[in-house]
Formats: C-alpha cells, structure tokens, sequence
C-alpha cells in the first residue's frame, strides 16, 4: 500500500485495518504524532488528511490510500517553522507537550479554514485534551497566529 | 536570607566524607560544587568539553553543558534549574544544552525526604546523609527549586570562580583584575578576553578552598525574569522524544493486561495458542505474583489487540463497590480514628457542650492521574548489563526496579531518561518498570517498549485516595471557636512507600500527607481537633498533584465558607479576620479580593467564590467568577489566581503552572470520578473519565506576590484551591452547598 506523507511517498505492508497512528509510530518510526486514548476521544493522534484535521487511532489506514496526509513533522517547511508553531513558542505553550503535536495541527486546520477565527470558533474547533490545562495559551496563540499569517499574506499579496 | 557560614567546616567535610560509599565515591554537601571527584559525573557520554563540577560540562565551542538531573514533565525543570546556574555562571540562556545525568548521588533530592533546604555550607543532616547514601534521585513535591535554590547557584559560582582563576593564571595576573561575562573572562586592565570554551580544560584543573558567595537578589540578571523554555522548541515540531517515543533498533512492542480484580491473581492464559497465532505475536509472559500478562509483537497495535483478546484463569474480590467504600468510610470516622495530627484546646468538649453547632459531611472520590502519555517502558536487557528508555519521575527508582527484577548492579543500568508526558506523581511508582524489565528478561537482547493501554492505565493505577471529612463547628460573629475535623482515607505515604521503599514506610498513623492543608491552618482558633482513620482496602493509592492537600483544600475552605455564611459574614472578610497572625497569608488573601473587585457587586447573573491554601512552601488565593447559563449549567469564566511562593525564578512558568493547576483542580471537581462496582473500576477511557476541554477552561488573571523569602513550589499549590473556590460559586449561585465532588454528579453542567 503507498501513502503520501509529507508529501513523500511510503510503501507499507501492514492489515488494512490498522489505524493510521500506529502505522505511523510503530511501521514509519514516525513518532511525533502521539497515542493518548485509542478512542478518538483526546485528540493527541490528530494529523490532517486532505486538509482535515482528523483522529487517527481509530482510522483504518485502508482509508487514507490515496490521500494527502500531513502529520506534525510536515509542519515546517524546509525548517522554517509555520507561524502556528512560532506563536506557541510566543506564548510559551507547551508544558509536558505530549498533546501539542494534535493541538498544532489542529490549530493549523482550524486557521486553514477559518483565518480569523473567534473565541467561540476556537472553543468549538479544538476538541482536543491537554492534561497540562495550556487552553488559556492555546487561544491566544492561535489568534497570534492568525494574525501573523494574515501579515504574510498581505505581504506576500 | 543571608547565608552566616561563608567557609566549610571540619565537621562538613568529615560529614561529607563519611558518605563515600560503593560506586558512588563522592561527598555530598558543599564539597560536590569545589570537588575534583564530582566532575567524572558529567564526563561520560556528554561529548567534547571539560566538566567543573557534576552540573557543568563546557565543550570547546563555547556551548555550556547542563546536567538536569529532575525530570521534565511539563513544569519546567529543564528551565528554571540551568537557570539557576547560570544566574551564577554568568552565561546566556540560549548558550545551555540541558542533558539527563544518570542517577548517581550528587543527584540526590534530599528536600524530598527532610522537607527542608540543604544547608550548602555546613553539609548534612542525618537524615540528608541517609537520603544522599540511597540516593533519592527523584522528582515531585514541588520540591525542585526549595531543593535546588542554594545548590544550583553555588555550582553555577564554583564554576565560575574556577574559570576566573584560569583565565588570571593566564594572563600572571591576581583574580581581582578579572570578571566573568556572558560566557567570556574579562581582563579589567586591557579587556583582554578569554571564552569559558578556552577556559573550560585549564579551570577543570583548579581545586577551590571554599564557596564563592552567591550573589544579591539585587544583581540578579535572571532569576526572577522571564525566560524562555529551552524545551518548548522541540515540542512544537514533534521531535520531542517521551517515553513512548523511545525507537530502539530491533524492538519490539508488548502490552500489558493487569490480573481483573485489584487483589486478584491471574493462575494462566486460557486461550494461549489462540493468542500465540495473532498476526506479529511472539510471546505471552505471565508477570511475577499472578498480577497480569504481557503480549510481545511486532507492532504495538498487533500487541494491545492480542492482550485484550487475553482470557485467564483468575481469582480476586469481585465484590467491592464504591457503596462499600461509602460504607467502611461511615464506620472509620465512627469507630476506628488512629490519628490527631492536631488537638488544640478542647473542641469536641466544647461542641459537645453546644447546643449551636454547624455541621458538614464532605467527601470527595478516587482519582486518575491520567497523564496524556500512556504509561510505558522501554527495557534491553543484555547479559549483566541493561539500558532502560523511561519518562519516570525518580531516576533512581528506575535503576532499583531493574535491579530488583535482574539483579543487575545499579551501575549497570543505563538510564536514557526522557521527556514526560505528565507525571502528577504515577509517574513515580515502580510498576511500569518492574513489569517491562520482567519482560525483557524472558526476550533477552532484544529491546522491548511495554505500554499500558489507556485503559490499562486507568482502571490500574494508584488512585487519589477516596476521602470523607466530617465537621463540626462552633462560630460566632468574632470566629470559629471551635473546629473539629474526622477523616476516613487510605494513607498515600504509606501505600506508596510499601510498593516503593517499603523498609522506609511509616504506618498509616504517622503520615503527613493525609492531614496536610487540613491541620493547623492558618486560621485563628483556639479549639481545634483534626484526626483520622485508615480504610483497608485493596485499592493502591498515590501521590496525585497536590496529594492530601487536594481534598483537605475542598473540605476545609469550603466548610470554612459554611462557617462564615452562618453568622451571616463576608467569606472573604470572615477569612480575614481570622488571619491577623499570619500576614503572608492575610496579604495574599487581601490581593486576591483586590484584583477580583470582590467588595464590588458582580453583574446580574454572575457569582463568585473565594478559597486560601498553603502547600508545598507556597500560599495560593483564588477567586472563582461564574455565570449562570441555567438552573445547574454554568461557564466556568475567570479564576483570579495569587500566589505567594517567596522568590521568584521564572514568573512565567509560574503563571503557567498556575493556569495549569487550576484546570488539574477543575477537571477534578467538575467530572473526576473513579468507582467500583463488582471489584472493577467502572471508568474505561476519557469518555467515562472526562476532563476540562477548551470549551469550558476559564481564563486565568494571575498575580505573583514579590516577596523576599526562600522560595516555595509551584507544580502543585494552584490545584487545591480550584474545587472550593469554585463550589463557593455554585453556593452563591444556587444556595446549594455540594459536599462531595465530582459538580456532574449533583446534576450540575458547564460550557
């Protein structure tokens, strides 16, 4: 089976019903996506697939053939950090940051979609638990991000 | 704070001599920052460089090695500890690289044991000699910085002193005429200057004749600035490696069924051949004592599969239930109180003797760490040697569980200490590793990464004790004249250390932890009777955040809040006035008020409510602001947060850690619940044992008090407060006052 990680392409050799997460963690060696629940409850597997940002303990790798996948490790690019990960350094988020790499994607998902979004938009988009209890640094952080990737567009516009 | 000896006694270094023992031949004590023997222990595996002492390693680059010997679970110990040393050191912060040292004695956390600070000068006590000889290497009790605060400064000025001395040898000139500067040794004369790399092998040479003196608050560059994580950049791109990141060539993965009942004992496997032919399966083991099973495979997924599929034969109590617990708890408070910790005056002679007494029955559940990371350990075992891959918060304890397992001698264990994915105290218990290393043994030379499903993790760990409080009380409109608490609880201290230490476990009687936060508080009273009994039972209970302080918090401020209500006052200015003799607390109580407008009316629909706690060195005020959504749903909107933890080293991981404390507390209060039923926990997974999510997280406004004392810790003390602060809301929202906890299960909701 190929997959498209990252933008680069894998051929793997596993059950097609085994989730995403563990083909990336334990298969790719791939271990910045994180297991936390299995249940698709917590939200510390979250990679984004075509652009969604979708759980990937309970997500049959059969599903994903085919589609553009791009986990926490893909969110730099050619080092330079995205604008997402630079307003968590910012703000200082992480704390254990075990859930961070979900988080982030997350975050990126939500500003791909919504590139302003409100209090109440992050509230309903990021689902995701953090033990540590770094929300409060999370929402400013995203609407740092939003900001600083609005200021890059303008310019780049 | 002044430090009154500046030099080192004789009897420090007979002290610091008579603790050379074993491998481990080196003194603790002022000794270790001037001592040539300590620098072997940054000397292996730490690349280029010379090491000045068992902290300071310096590579020919210039780039300031660091021994980190704490573990960092996300309060951020890789931060504040090189803060520490550098402060003294005189370099930059972006010039340190933190590495994990192997747990050796120089390491040793002795604050963990005697709860006080190491006197750097004058060497040990009895008790540090005793904690320095096993040594304790470990992490928790918001100990880090009370222990480190001295010690780590006066590495950081050793350090310091010698490459100032080698640069004036240099140059044939007397030590006067130079200073050090952000890594550099400046010659005043001409402002020659030498890097600390091209310093770092001639000053690894010089013995010093005592401690520098550390510097004045005032001189301080660092501490008490913020700065900046040096572990957060690798965790915003997921290169963080944790425990279960740990990718060891030719591993393989296991996971771990644990016996059903939490007395029980699995006698075999059932369905073995079946389970043998799972796809990636190699080996059922059978763990030591019957207490479960482990599925080695090639895939962790291909392992959890194969162990759930697991069927034993078992034995065990299939009959306990949280009912019985509530039961036994009755009966203990009744019949069976062992201890009083606090037994001022006569308080039950004079409620007693009361016809005019307030009463409350208070009690609060079992708990889950539930660290976002899985529980797990990576174990090799080759011959008379072994290599463990762990987040784990005792270094130490990883080398003894290995030990015990494989009799392998502890030098022997290599340590590859990793990033924690929550710690909050599970992460200090021995399972974990005696179960991987009872793995690994039966694979030899092969590398094996055993994980506890999530719901293993849950439904098999060491809880927060169960605990019921009852009060009785007798106030007037000057205070409380009499105050008597009875509590029934399972010891943490004692069920910890049998499983940990057990030749150190007290009796439950002896405990502190089970009526710290509940006796002698802060509060003027003059009858005052605090005790408690012990529950036997079969569940294991452990240190969770904040440990007895994180019910004693919710019983005492809560009730202390019925108390004032009573007599129709304010709580905060009730609270107040019964504070007069305790200024530090009295002033953090006063600014919470302050900067939550307490004495101004809240807009319609709005409550609030106030609690004051002490732990683990530090005094935490909270105010919780609420708005009523409907009958029982509220949104959790502001915690106004003050915390008094003497000096400050970096506010803003304090700030972060109050943020985080309050959610810990809140995630307790509003959903946590572990119960039994039929001798099984009932909670499988997040969905059963909810947490605050960003939907219902409060912001947090947080105030730091600056306040010249030793410092105190920050990990746990914003935890306790969260639940009572927070109830005192509900109160003034719904005049229903919620006596045990969690809110969900009185019907309550938040958004």
């Amino acid at each position: 089976m190929e997959l498209i990680i990252n933008g680069k392409s894998h051929q793997i050799d596993v059950e097609s019903s085994m989730p995403l997460l563990w083909v990336l963690r334990d298969e790719l060696d791939m271990t910045g996506t994180k297991y936390g629940c299995g249940v698709a409850s917590c939200g510390t597997c979250t990679v984004m697939l075509d652009g969604v940002a979708t759980k990937t303990c309970t997500l049959p790798v059969s599903a994903v053939e085919g589609k553009e996948i791009k986990t926490i490790e893909g969110v730099a690019t050619e080092g330079q950090l995205s604008e997402v990960q630079k307003a968590w350094i910012e703000h200082q988020v992480p704390q254990c940051g075990y859930c961070q790499s979900g988080m982030i994607v997350a975050a990126e998902a939500l500003l791909d979609a919504n590139p302003a979004p409100t209090d109440e938009d992050i509230n309903g988009a990021i689902n995701n638990i953090c033990r540590c209890g770094t929300y409060q640094r999370i929402r400013a952080a995203i609407h740092t991000a939003a900001k600083w990737r609005a200021e890059k567009t303008n310019l780049a516009g | 704070m002044t430090n009154k000896k500046k030099k080192w006694t004789r009897r420090a270094f007979i002290i610091a001599g008579g603790v050379v023992g074993g491998g481990l031949a080196v003194g603790v004590g002022g000794m270790m920052y001037v001592s040539k023997k300590i620098k072997e222990y940054t000397g292996e595996g730490f690349g280029d460089g010379s090491s000045l002492n068992a902290w300071i390693r310096i590579a020919p680059d210039n780039t300031i090695i660091m021994a980190v010997p704490r573990a960092e679970m996300g309060q951020g110990v890789y931060t504040s500890m090189p803060m520490l040393i550098a402060e003294e050191l005189e370099v930059e912060m972006n010039s340190i690289k933190v590495i994990a040292p192997q747990p050796e004695s120089p390491y040793a956390n002795p604050f963990i044991v005697v709860n006080k600070p190491r006197d750097i000068y004058n060497g040990l006590s009895m008790m540090e000699k005793i904690a320095s000889f096993m040594p304790i290497v470990a992490t928790g009790g918001s100990t880090t910085i009370r222990d480190s605060y001295d010690n780590l400064r006066a590495a950081g000025a050793s350090a310091r002193e010698m490459l100032i001395q080698a640069a004036a040898t240099q140059w044939g000139v007397d030590r006067s005429e130079c200073y050090a500067q952000s890594g550099y040794v400046i010659n005043k004369s001409n402002s020659h200057k030498l890097s600390y790399g091209e310093l770092a092998t001639a000053a690894s040479q010089i013995e010093l004749s005592e401690i520098p003196k550390l510097k004045d608050q005032k001189d301080f560059k660092i501490l008490g600035k913020p700065v900046q994580r040096l572990d957060i950049p690798e965790k915003v791109t997921g290169e963080a490696e944790y425990g279960l990141d740990a990718r060891v060539e030719n591993m393989l993965y296991a996971a771990i069924r644990h016996a059903t009942y939490h007395d029980g004992q699995i006698q075999s496997v059932a369905n073995q051949s079946e389970i043998e032919a799972m796809p990636g399966v190699e080996k059922i083991v059978l763990l030591p004592n019957g207490v479960g099973a482990a599925v080695i495979a090639n895939n962790t997924w291909r392992a959890k599969n194969a162990a759930l599929a697991l069927e034993f034969e078992e034995t065990g109590d299939n009959t306990l239930s949280s009912e019985q617990i509530a039961k036994i708890q009755e009966d203990v408070i009744a019949n069976n109180i062992i201890a009083t910790p606090q037994n001022d005056g006569n308080a039950t002679e004079v409620l007693d003797a009361s016809d005019n007494v307030i009463e409350g029955k208070y009690n609060v559940p079992y708990l889950a760490h539930a660290c976002m990371e899985p529980i797990n350990c990576t174990v090799l075992i080759n011959g008379d040697k072994a290599e463990v891959w762990i987040g784990h918060q005792g270094s130490s304890l990883v080398r003894e569980g290995i030990n015990a397992v494989t009799g392998i001698v502890l030098e022997n264990i290599h340590v590859n200490m990793k990033y924690l994915g929550g710690g909050f105290g599970r992460r200090a218990e021995l399972d974990m590793i005696l179960h991987a290393a009872a793995v690994a043994k039966e694979i030899e030379g092969t590398p094996v990464q055993l994980v506890y499903t999530r719901e293993e993790s849950m439904r098999h760990e060491m809880y927060r004790p169960a605990v019921a409080s009852h009060f009785r009380a007798k106030v007037n409109e000057n205070g409380i004249e009499a105050w008597e608490n009875k509590m029934a609880l399972q010891s943490v201290g004692y069920s910890s250390m049998m499983r940990i230490k057990p030749t150190f476990a007290e009796p439950p009687e002896k405990d502190p932890s089970s009526s710290e936060g509940a006796a002698h508080l802060p509060y003027q009273m003059d009858n005052v009777k605090v005790a408690f009994g012990q529950m036997e039972l079969p569940v294991l209970v452990g240190n969770w955040r904040s440990v007895g302080s994180s019910q004693n918090a919710f019983f005492t401020e809560c009730f202390m809040d019925e108390c004032a209500i009573s007599v129709g006052q304010d709580p905060y200015l009730f609270r107040k006035k019964m504070l007069k003799n305790h200024p530090r607390f009295e002033a953090v109580l006063d600014k919470v008020a302050e900067i939550s407008n307490w004495s101004k009316p809240l807009p319609k629909g709005k409550f609030r409510g106030i609690a004051l706690h002490k732990s683990f060195g530090s005094i935490v005020g909270q105010v919780a602001e609420i708005t009523k959504i409907d009958e029982k749903s509220f949104s959790v909107d502001k915690f106004y947060n003050v915390i008094d933890c003497g000096r400050i080293v970096n506010p803003d991981t304090i700030e972060a850690q109050m943020q985080s404390g309050i959610i810990f507390g809140l995630s307790a209060a509003l959903y946590g619940e572990i119960t039994f039923s039929e001798g099984e926990v009932e909670q499988f997974n997040f969905p059963q044992y909810e947490m605050v999510r960003m939907n219902v997280a409060p912001t947090v406004v947080n105030h730091i008090m600056e306040i010249d004392e030793y410092p105190g810790g920050v990990g746990e003390p914003a935890t306790p407060p969260a639940a009572p602060a927070l109830a005192n809301a509900l109160f003034a929202a719904t005049g229903e006052r919620i006596r045990s906890l969690p809110f969900k299960k009185h019907g309550y909701s938040f958004a």
